[in-house]
């Protein structure tokens, strides 16, 4: 008996490493009331299988800011209202990364409509980095239609990770350097779906060798 | 010849036939050593799940029970699979011998009036005197760390002379309506080999 219980206790720690880290910071970092809080949304959003590494972070990175209980556990709550509503709009095989990014997009005031329009385009291609620089537009003060509409035509088009990540450069530039962001964000995304699309064009069609 | 031997085996087959006989005590003897067994007792559940015992089976028997189990593990095995992917996906966790190296990433903060810099994320929890993410100057108030970081989507920032939380100016940048102070993101992949 004894030794059966040894060895489930013995399995229940092999398991338990990531999330027992994860408890300790919270616990040294967090007054117990808040702790005890944020524990109970971490629980909740297991049970709904979402990112709860996350849920964590922001606990912690309050800490660190030097946010109050309440505010703490009302970021948490609401990051995890949004991992929610970001799974829901990408689809249940989002991976965490996706989900984490789709609710900073939503954060900034995307519509759950447009991560799945951003979802359909971008077929089975990764929308992370489309995320990122969609919320980094609408933070430079693109309107977060044009801004949605533009990272949607992105991927739509299929550019690489690399051409996003200077289309994104390339418009903070711009808007540093008096563009309109409205403007600068449609105007280099047009240069980039039209070379795309010239690209694919002038790609050989069928089987043809290389 | 053969009569003689048949009358052999009649009077050794009559003999066996007659009633053994049996002394008065006899049954006083055999309660005696009924009542010197030990006495059957009642067992826990635990104990007789755990007491070795020989169980028969008829081929019939074990034959649906093995198909039975086949059954199950066919119809349960892809969905337990599935289910195992999509929690594993959702919270961003791969078994150890999966997990992608962590990345060296150069964060870069022009602060010419600055005394300390540090570079905090949801990399290093937040910990703003985490000793390796220290940034050093560099000259013409240019400070530089390399961390390491793991493969993924990060939020990070720069704390200023401990009390400064200022965003990455050439990151993408998100918006924190709780917190109320800057961060920016970092889309960390992994370094073909």
């Amino acid at each position: 008996m004894k030794l059966v219980v040894a060895r489930f206790a013995v399995l229940l720690i092999a398991l338990a490493p990531p999330l027992a880290a994860q408890d300790s910071r919270l616990a040294t970092r967090l007054d117990p009331k808040t702790y005890a809080a944020v524990i109970a949304i971490v629980d909740s959003a297991r049970a709904a299988k979402l990112p709860t590494a996350a849920l964590v972070d922001k606990a912690l990175e309050g800490a660190a800011k030097g946010s109050d209980g309440e505010k703490i556990v009302t970021a948490v709550r609401q990051l995890s209202e949004r991992l929610g509503a970001a799974r829901r709009s990408l689809g249940s095989a989002s991976t965490a990364d996706e989900i984490k990014a789709a609710a900073l997009a939503l954060d900034a005031g995307v519509s759950p409509r447009d991560l799945a329009r951003l979802r359909a385009a971008a077929g089975k291609r990764q929308v992370t980095l489309s995320l990122a620089v969609l919320t980094d537009l609408i933070v430079r003060e693109v309107p977060v239609a044009t801004a949605s509409n533009v990272v949607v035509s992105l991927a739509r088009s299929g550019i690489r990770d690399s051409e996003l990540t200077l289309f994104q450069r390339n418009v903070r530039q711009d808007i540093e350097h008096g563009a309109d962001p409205s403007t600068a964000a449609s105007t280099r995304a047009r240069g980039l779906v039209l070379r795309a699309s010239a690209t694919s064009a002038s790609k050989p069609q069928g089987n043809a060798p290389h | 010849m053969p009569d003689e031997r048949e009358d052999i085996i009649e009077r050794v087959a009559d003999e066996l036939r007659q009633p053994a006989p049996i002394g008065a005590s006899f049954d006083a003897r055999v309660m005696r050593v009924v009542r010197a067994l030990p006495r059957h007792v009642r067992r826990s559940l635990w104990s007789r799940l755990t007491t070795p015992r020989a169980v028969t089976f008829t081929p019939l028997g074990g034959g649906l029970l093995a198909a039975s189990l086949v059954l199950v593990v066919a119809f349960a095995a892809p969905h337990a699979y599935l289910d195992f992917k999509h929690a594993r996906a959702a919270n961003g966790i791969l078994a150890r011998s999966e997990a992608p190296a962590p990345q060296r990433v150069q964060f870069v903060l022009i602060a010419p009036t600055a005394r300390k810099v540090a570079v905090v994320g949801d990399f290093n929890g937040w910990d703003a005197t985490h000793a390796a993410d220290q940034a050093q100057p560099r000259g013409g108030g240019v400070w530089s760390v390399t961390a390491q970081v793991p493969v993924g989507h990060h939020r990070y920032s720069f704390v200023v002379d401990d009390s400064l939380w200022m965003a990455d100016p050439t990151a993408p940048r998100v918006i924190d309506n709780v917190y109320g102070l800057p961060n920016s993101t970092i889309i960390v992949g992994e370094q073909n080999p």
